[in-house]
């Protein structure tokens, strides 16, 4: 039995180094190579929409290290259902409050999700919520911004709090969604706001939107403290739970 | 009426949007514009009828103003100042700026929105599922679980109902409460739920090697042609922007390039592009219309 173990963990090692090896050198590619590269092409090829083109493909290369890792590493069914299972909720949760705008549990399962599974985890279901969830709500040039944005979110929700920086409790996850909505979420989805506006982004037009946009960022943020202070102790119990219960603490 | 561009292949009709929306995004030469937003509005309204003329009216066109307006007022680069706002010179280059930002603004969101018509999920998971495979499998797995976890919510509720905890009575904190308890009912259930789902799913030798996937697609000739096609066009288009064709300069003074034999061709093939789907349809009615009548013929003579 114990020798069994020994074999697993060793070959478990080989794969982990295989993945980090990858995804390095990808990661190395993109943000090296291509990035500059776009940067520079959008200087001396595109004159009037270099921003917005430019950025949205970076922010594009950034999301695509996460999804070759998760595709790398050949997650496990039992992994696969239950991500798609956080994203359910978080797409139903999106779909249930369409009359409130702007008051949505999305980033709140997000950040759980990141808090209980890791920050890839939490990557994954952020940004395929805001992906699948566009599907029901219509896809536009704002999906790559809010796929990132959320994906940001749950991405450093997994980094605080699973990594063991902070315990995730009810507080501490309360003001991390707080500042992480108004100020990761909002800060990045307006971005796309200023780019789309104006091809020539300068500070007064930075400032009139985030002013116009301060209303919703605060019911967001609220919305987001709410749910979180709700549901936080209940969601993490479950998945731990079923973490437990399923054998999902290794894969995972 | 049924779209005849989406029953191409996945592959070109996924081509295609990502064409036209990045090409939509950044040439702001005035004809290339009015080609594209009359392309795009046509198609919309072809796609989605009276639906889309109401959300182009009440949407997009305040949408529009706003951006066209926005610009003027915080750039303030050009030679022709018209008048002054709060000392602020406002000049026609940046007013026509930012009408030109606001069509192309209105391009893109058009297109979308014949993207949202078009590209189904299913055509989606079709295209990726093979790249992506994991993440396609969470894809369709969410489209899934969708609708079961409505079926499972109307059960709890009535459950919940029946033992007291109506959330359509009581005070307000009481049904804040049942609401709660509904929803972490749900949680529960889904998470246990799908873990069974995953175990049958790996008892059936998912993920092994050798599995087929389902897909109704085929590339047929016809859909050859049209890539063909389509590739060339947009070949010819890009190339046309590496030369110089479409530039148009605004600050500051506008200035558009010389219309040659080049840019002609140029804008004839960006024409044909932004009305591909339009074309194509407009073809099928016709060969529809044809064939009717020469099937109306032949079933007379067979009469006789």
């Amino acid at each position: 039995m114990q020798r069994k173990s020994g074999k697993v963990n060793v070959n478990k090692c080989d794969n982990k180094s295989k993945f980090i090896n990858t995804r390095s050198l990808l990661s190395i590619f993109l943000y090296l190579i291509c990035m500059p590269a776009t940067i520079l092409l959008g200087i001396y090829l595109l004159d009037d929409r270099k921003y917005y083109i430019v950025s949205m493909l970076i922010i594009c290369y950034a999301m695509i290290p996460f999804y070759v890792l998760f595709e790398k590493r050949k997650p496990k069914t039992r992994e696969i259902i239950v991500i798609s299972v956080l994203i359910v909720i978080g797409v139903c949760g999106r779909a249930v409050f369409f009359m409130t705008p702007q008051f949505k549990p999305v980033i709140a399962i997000v950040i759980i999700s990141g808090a209980c599974l890791g920050g890839h985890v939490g990557f994954l279901v952020g940004s395929m919520t805001g992906f699948i969830s566009n599907f029901l709500f219509g896809q536009g040039p704002w999906t790559p911004w809010q796929m990132f944005a959320f994906g940001i979110v749950g991405l450093f929700a997994g980094l605080i709090f699973h990594k063991g920086f902070l315990t995730p409790n009810k507080i501490f996850l309360c003001i991390y969604g707080a500042f992480a909505t108004f100020f990761i979420f909002g800060g990045i989805v307006d971005i796309w706001t200023i780019l789309m506006f104006t091809p020539s982004p300068n500070v007064e037009t930075a400032i009139l939107v985030y002013s116009a946009a301060l209303v919703f960022n605060l019911i967001h943020t609220v919305s987001t403290v709410f749910f979180l202070f709700i549901f936080a102790k209940p969601m993490i119990e479950k998945i731990e739970r079923v973490k437990l219960k399923y054998g999902l603490i290794d894969t995972i | 009426m049924n779209d005849t561009f989406g029953t191409y292949h996945p592959i070109i009709n996924f081509i295609y949007f990502c064409t036209v929306i990045l090409l939509g995004m950044f040439i702001m030469h005035p004809i290339f514009l009015c080609t594209a937003i009359i392309g795009a509005f046509t198609y919309s309204v072809f796609l989605n009828g009276k639906k889309a003329v109401r959300f182009n009216l009440i949407f997009l066109l305040p949408m529009m103003v706003l951006v066209s307006i926005i610009n003027p007022l915080f750039n303030h680069r050009g030679m022709t100042i018209l008048f002054y706002f709060r000392d602020n010179p406002i000049t026609m280059e940046s007013i026509v700026y930012g009408i030109f930002t606001g069509i192309m603004f209105a391009v893109i969101i058009l297109w979308f929105s014949c993207y949202n018509e078009v590209m189904t999920s299913d055509k989606f998971i079709y295209l990726f599922g093979k790249i992506i495979p994991a993440l396609s499998l969470i894809f369709s797995m969410v489209l899934r679980f969708i609708p079961r976890f409505k079926e499972q919510l109307k059960i709890v509720y009535n459950a919940q109902k029946c033992i007291g905890r109506d959330i359509s009575s009581g005070t307000f904190l009481e049904r804040m409460y049942y609401g709660i308890k509904i929803f972490s009912i749900m949680i529960t259930w889904s998470l246990e739920n799908s873990i069974e789902t995953a175990d049958s799913m790996r008892s059936r030798g998912y993920g092994l090697r050798g599995r087929t996937s389902f897909s109704i697609y085929r590339f047929d000739s016809r859909d050859t042609v049209v890539s063909v096609v389509l590739i060339m066009l947009i070949i010819l288009v890009i190339s046309g922007i590496l030369l110089g064709e479409n530039s148009i300069i605004f600050f500051p003074l506008i200035k558009t390039s010389h219309i040659t034999i080049i840019s002609v061709i140029v804008f004839i093939a960006y024409f044909l592009i932004c009305f591909l789907p339009i074309i194509l349809n407009m073809i099928e009615i016709y060969i529809l219309k044809r064939n009717k009548k020469s099937g109306d013929l032949d079933v007379s003579v067979y009469n006789k």
